[in-house]
């Protein structure tokens, strides 16, 4: 079953002396489950696809559809409601709120969907558990290394049940040690709990787990090759 | 209430930034706060002494004698009303007056001068005259034609408790004469412009000089309550159609003037400061809005909406203003409370050559602390309107970019 399926999406950037194709006619199916990582050089247009996929960005051309819905029709309102019940993101690099404990970080977003006390509270602890954070819950991000600040942000993409997670250069941040065991972490929930997840990553090893690999550059998928 | 709980903490964050704010509107609204009472209190003892000490709170007159005050414009049924008032049950006291504008002539000096005819002891009780005694005796201790002048005159005139002055006026029938009156005592008063145009006799001595066999030009009334004045100075005026019958506020059109400049001078004082407050506190939430885009802008990123985000940035601002109001007012308060029991005493500042008092009460109605604290949350919600508008206009691609 696909959750994500492109056709010959575009994306033009017009701003430079030059204009950028920064995504040329791609053709995409991700489906349910799947354990997907984006490669390709710097400038290939690794981030600008993530961020049409998220709903993040508009294309320029072509579709992008998420289930069934077609965003390019969404407004700017639908689409901040679409992305807070269907996606969750893992960003490189400030995930989270500050001046919110782990705990509060990964209720923020329950909260956001106006779910209940008691429903909150048993995700929230649940998913920090899985996540292996349950001794940190009450720490700020401050107080975290970065790749716990990282499985934070994995618990938060998680706590609004989306179909599927993003994340883009989720562990650029991190050395190797927190980079093996978020990604340990991440092909676990994928495997045991059928998370769908599509990263980009520049890093090998990284590369090494994924069980789809898709290469751009320029903007074109030049290889997708599964693995199983 | 997650939002309540980011936006607290999010002021924070940046505790030297938000301290100096907090401090700034503190202290701004002290000082405003405080220089309104000051004023007010200042204004409100002013008010105070005109009506307890010059004017009483109703008069009357002859219609015309206040713009032209002739000698034969006088009140011929003056103890008529004098013996009306006397029944009256919201009349404290009273006194009548004759008046007449004329010269004082010493052994060196002549001058114009305004000459009060009083009965002592009615005069007492009306304005408290014999309290501003300050040398010699309350119209004792000369038997024929003493007369209470000021240190101001005396020192003028260059005259010397009992010594002989002449004055100077007109009768009736506009004839000019003249009496010998002999000095029994200082008074002062808080207005120095009062104490140089004013001299007191008994009006038993004035009369026969004046020719007017009985009645008034003036008579003076204070009641037991300030509020009534109005009131009674209009059921008078219904009665004495023929007589000109006027309230403090109407007599003294500096007054009236002078207790609506009171409302005003508050909200001008303190509107200029939290003006002066409100471009702090934009420039200081605008920074802390361009230092979170990236935090702002994954928030978006994530599924807050916009709603959430200027709501967000919002109750920023107001925390941040709303902390430092209460604190502003506390201090007024206190300071308010303080200095109106015990008095500010600015004596030398030439305040009583303007007829203030040199000692100030700051004095505030109570009603005045809310109607600042609603300032304040009005200027907040201007103040926040900027930055959260700034943080709305972010969006999540561009500032995710930046990550
Ligand atoms: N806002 C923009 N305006 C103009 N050009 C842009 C903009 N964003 C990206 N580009 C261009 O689009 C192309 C693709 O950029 P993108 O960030 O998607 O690459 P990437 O594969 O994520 O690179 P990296 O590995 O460095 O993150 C680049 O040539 C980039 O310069
Ligand atoms: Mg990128």
């Amino acid at each position: 079953m696909s959750i994500i399926s492109t056709k010959d999406l575009c994306k033009v950037y017009e701003e430079g002396a030059v204009p950028v194709t920064a995504v040329d006619h791609v053709d995409l199916v991700i489906d349910k489950g799947e354990f997907t990582a984006i490669v390709g050089p710097s400038g290939s247009g690794k981030t600008t696809l993530l961020n049409i996929i998220g709903g993040l960005d508009r294309p320029t051309s072509g579709s992008i559809r998420v289930g069934d819905t077609e965003l390019g029709q969404m407004s700017d309102g639908e689409l901040i409601d679409f992305r807070l019940h269907n996606i969750g993101f893992v960003f490189q690099s400030y995930n989270l709120i500050p001046v919110l404990t782990a705990e509060e970080n990964t209720e923020f977003i329950m909260l956001l969907q106006k779910k209940s006390k008691v429903e909150r509270n048993e995700r929230v602890h649940a998913l920090l558990e899985e996540v292996g954070l349950k001794d940190k819950m009450k720490n700020r991000p401050m107080e975290l290394s970065g790749g716990q600040q990282q499985r934070v942000a994995v618990a938060r993409a998680l706590a609004s049940k989306p179909q599927f997670v993003l994340a883009d250069e989720p562990t650029a941040n991190l050395d190797s040690k927190s980079t093996n065991n978020l990604l340990d972490m991440m092909l676990l929930l994928n495997k045991e709990e059928d998370v769908t997840f599509v990263f980009s990553t520049h890093d090998q090893r990284v590369i090494d787990k994924a069980r789809r690999v898709i290469t751009l550059e320029d903007g074109k998928i030049i290889s997708d090759e599964k693995r199983d | 209430m997650m939002l309540i709980k980011i936006a607290w903490r999010n002021i924070w964050r940046a505790k030297v930034r938000s301290f100096v704010v907090i401090t700034a509107i503190a202290l701004g609204l002290w000082a405003g706060v405080f220089a309104s009472a000051f004023v007010e209190g200042m204004f409100k003892s002013k008010v105070d002494s005109v009506v307890e000490k010059e004017i009483s709170h109703f008069q009357f007159h002859r219609q015309g004698f206040r713009d032209e005050p002739t000698a034969s414009s006088y009140m011929a049924q003056g103890d008529e009303i004098l013996a009306e008032l006397s029944t009256d049950d919201s009349v404290e006291a009273y006194s009548g007056r004759l008046i007449s504008m004329g010269m004082l002539g010493s052994a060196n000096q002549n001058g114009s001068i305004k000459i009060n005819g009083i009965d002592p002891e009615k005069e007492a009780q009306t304005t408290k005259l014999n309290e501003r005694l300050v040398e010699g005796a309350f119209f004792e201790g000369i038997k024929r034609n003493p007369v209470l002048i000021s240190k101001e005159i005396a020192e003028k005139f260059k005259v010397k408790l009992r010594s002989k002055v002449v004055l100077t006026l007109q009768d009736i029938n506009g004839e000019i004469t003249a009496g010998a009156f002999r000095v029994v005592g200082y008074y002062d008063t808080d207005n120095n412009m009062f104490d140089k145009m004013n001299v007191y006799v008994r009006d038993s001595d004035l009369r026969p000089l004046m020719k007017i066999p009985q009645g008034y030009h003036e008579i003076a009334v204070y009641l037991n309550s300030y509020d009534l004045a109005e009131q009674k100075a209009a059921e008078y005026q219904e009665r004495y159609t023929d007589l000109e019958v006027l309230s403090w506020l109407d007599i003294s059109l500096g007054m009236r003037l002078m207790i609506s400049m009171i409302d005003t001078y508050l909200y001008i004082i303190v509107g200029i400061i939290l003006l002066a407050l409100l471009f702090g506190i934009v420039n200081t939430m605008l920074m802390a809005v361009l230092e979170r885009v990236r935090e702002i802008g994954m928030l978006m990123a994530i599924g807050m909406t916009k709603m959430r985000v200027f709501g967000m940035i919002m109750l920023e601002t107001i925390f941040l203003s709303m902390i430092g109001g209460p604190l502003g007012l506390l201090f007024s308060y206190i300071f308010v409370e303080y200095f109106g029991e015990h008095g500010i005493n600015l004596a030398g500042a030439a305040y009583e050559d303007m007829g203030f008092s040199s000692t100030i009460f700051p004095f505030l109605e109570p009603s005045r602390y809310l109607e600042v604290s609603i300032m304040v949350l009005g200027m907040a919600i201007l103040a926040a309107i900027y930055p959260a508008r700034k943080a709305l206009k972010l969006k999540p691609v561009n500032a995710i970019r930046k990550i």
